[in-house]
């Protein structure tokens, strides 16, 4: 029973997961040859460790510890502040590397992707495996990073693989071999079946996603809610999960929180923090063509402790001009005198398009198309400038103190080094390799 | 009308044949669909005439040999004008023309940018300050222009290759030709340098 394959079809369909390894340490370590071989750690202006090399993971570091903990574990570790324009020019590439061998990418996350192969043999002239090794071999050529891939019949399955052999792995599980990679996977290593989950299916008996796998139609749909017989289904070859290649185009909500240190109990600056999150926002929801209907409101407090609030909107709405009513009453309502304060952050959500808003009986449109015009124009002119080229006066006491003071207060590289008609808003949108030469 | 100017005219048509077919189905047409299109019997003709596409760029191959659009794949505007009319000789010329990126960058994935620090490259025109864009995706050859780590420095010097010895060769009297040691890395190929003066 153990040995018998969960199907015999090998390739019904063929889909493979990639996924970046150690993503913001790995760029970092390709625009700064000289860091390769060496641990290195991104976030430093966070305080916090992002991302952790396979140099520094080896020695002990894990993701999301403090930056003093991890120069405990390893004092030669190397810290930098994190340049998420690299970061992205990175994933762009990436993406676009594994739209030449297929048009069905999926961007699942900034180093993550889903490619349906489905199909592409005929076409490469080759197997799904050599064809996963191109990939493979061209990320690594052209932009210098690894990346660990699983090719399978299914995103579950597919993520299996990826997950199987890190870094730099390549693992191919065709439909006749799916059983000897579940035989040993515990059941909440499964993308998608959280600890809650798992404890409920070993209470069931079921340890290993394969003894999951192997329980028939009946008994997964007795116990459990569709998306886990979805998962169930994919587990056994059968891909329910499509690899959907659109881009981003619409959110659910948008949020924007950003970290400051040293904390601060200084209210104006809070507020001001706050603002400009709320002016982040706002930018990305137009660019989007979305207005919120709710406005949610936090701070995190020096002990890392949040406190939030969520409000109502009169209207549905994108402009700074008509949030910052409410962002105030909830601001008022949650932040306390005394306290410092480490982080700010505003979601806007309920987002609906933009061009479909009812007017209601008590808007002034007068009122309502100046803003449009005005925010046009703000658009505009941050697209020739840079962002917040113009900005509302209640963003400017950020500048009262450094977004980051002492040695957090390091900046990217890239934004140091620039070239005659960049700017510190608006620079080329090609990496920069930082080497002496 | 001479007979050049009758030749040019039935290649024209041609081309905007296959232009037509490539917008209307989105993939280039076989060698039989072209013969059809274009009224010609034997598959000779047809590869005669797609040789003479190809010498053209109207029309490419990939590395596989199947048929791409070259220049036809630019110019969609050219299709409206195709047919209202004749197109003005002054819009297909503008067609062909290349953005300053096109021309800087072959392969836009695998492109990096470098600010040049030293002066060792001043013979090639490459000085202190300028930017330089590298190639990652390219296999260097003897000549070219490379950034390299020479046992554990960082440089960027003339590649010369004669039989199995490598050099690297700056271009400026006060540097000495290096031959490595232990190890040789290219980490990229110099594909042209950019200044700015204000």
């Amino acid at each position: 029973m153990q040995d018998q394959p969960i199907t015999i079809r090998s390739w019904p369909q063929a889909i493979l997961h990639l996924d970046a390894d150690a993503f913001f340490a790995s760029c970092e370590q390709a625009i700064h040859p000289e860091l390769r071989g060496k641990p290195v750690i991104t976030g430093k202006e966070r305080g916090i460790v992002a991302a952790a090399s396979y140099e520094a993971k080896a020695r002990g570091i894990k993701r999301a510890i403090g930056l003093v903990d991890a120069k405990k574990i390893c004092p030669e570790v190397i810290a930098l502040p994190s340049d998420y324009e690299t970061y992205s020019l990175f994933s762009v590439r990436m993406f676009e590397i594994l739209r030449r061998f297929s048009p069905d990418v999926e961007e699942y996350s900034i180093d993550e992707a889903f490619v349906d192969l489905t199909g592409l043999r005929r076409k490469f002239h080759c197997s799904y495996e050599i064809l996963a090794a191109k990939i493979q071999e061209t990320v690594e050529k052209e932009l210098g990073i690894t990346v660990s891939i699983g090719v399978s019949l299914s995103k579950v399955l597919a993520k299996v693989g990826s997950k199987f052999n890190k870094p730099n792995g390549l693992t191919i599980i065709p439909g006749r071999d799916i059983h000897r990679y579940l035989g040993k996977l515990s059941v909440d290593k499964i993308w998608g079946i959280g600890p809650n989950t798992s404890a409920f299916l070993n209470k069931l008996g079921i340890r290993t996603a394969l003894e999951f796998a192997r329980k028939d139609m009946d008994f997964v749909k007795k116990h459990l809610s569709k998306p886990f017989q979805e998962i169930w289904g994919e587990l056994n070859g059968i891909s329910v999960y499509p690899v959907t290649a659109e881009p981003k185009s619409s959110y659910q909500s948008i949020s924007k929180t950003k970290t400051f240190t040293p904390p601060s109990t200084d209210e104006r600056f809070v507020f001001a923090q706050l603002s400009k999150n709320l002016e982040n926002a706002c930018i990305k929801a137009r660019r989007y063509g979305l207005a919120a209907r709710k406005l949610i409101v936090f701070l995190r407090k020096k002990d890392f402790r949040n406190i939030g609030i969520e409000l109502k909107l009169s209207r549905p709405t994108a402009y700074p001009a008509e949030l910052f009513d409410p962002l105030r009453k909830g601001f008022d309502q949650i932040f306390q005198a005394g306290i410092p304060y480490r982080l700010t952050g505003v979601v806007l959500s309920d987002l609906g398009p933009e061009n479909r808003i009812q007017q209601t009986l008590f808007d002034d449109p007068a009122k309502i198309e100046k803003m449009e015009k005005i925010y046009h124009t703000v658009d505009e002119l941050s697209a020739k400038y840079g962002k917040h080229t113009v900005q509302h006066a209640a963003s400017l006491p950020t500048k009262l103190q450094m977004q980051h003071e002492g040695a957090r207060g390091d900046i990217a590289a890239r934004k140091t080094a620039l070239f005659q008609g960049e700017n510190k808003r608006q620079r080329l949108g090609l990496p920069m390799l930082h080497v002496k030469v | 009308m001479t007979t050049k100017d009758q030749k040019e005219q039935t290649l024209r048509s041609r081309v905007k044949e296959i232009a037509h077919f490539y917008y209307q189905r989105g993939r280039m047409p076989s060698f039989s669909e072209i013969g059809e299109m274009v009224g010609l019997k034997s598959k000779n003709a047809v590869s005669k005439l797609v040789k003479k596409l190809e010498t053209l760029k109207v029309i490419e191959r990939d590395e596989k040999g199947r048929l791409i659009p070259g220049s036809l794949r630019f110019p969609v505007r050219i299709l409206g004008t195709v047919e209202a009319g004749f197109p003005s000789p002054a819009e297909e010329e503008l067609a062909d023309t290349l953005s300053l990126d096109d021309m800087l960058i072959q392969n836009h994935e695998s492109t990096f940018l470098l600010k040049v620090s030293g002066d060792s490259m001043s013979g090639a025109g490459i000085l202190p300050g300028d930017m330089v864009i590298v190639n990652k995706g390219q296999t260097p050859r003897s000549g070219d222009i490379v950034i390299a780590e020479v046992d554990g420095e960082w440089t960027m010097k003339y590649l010369k290759k004669s039989g199995n010895s490598v050099t690297l060769v700056p271009d400026n009297p006060n540097y000495q030709p290096i031959k490595p040691k232990n190890e040789l890395k290219i980490a990229g190929v110099v594909t042209a340098v950019v200044r700015r003066y204000q």
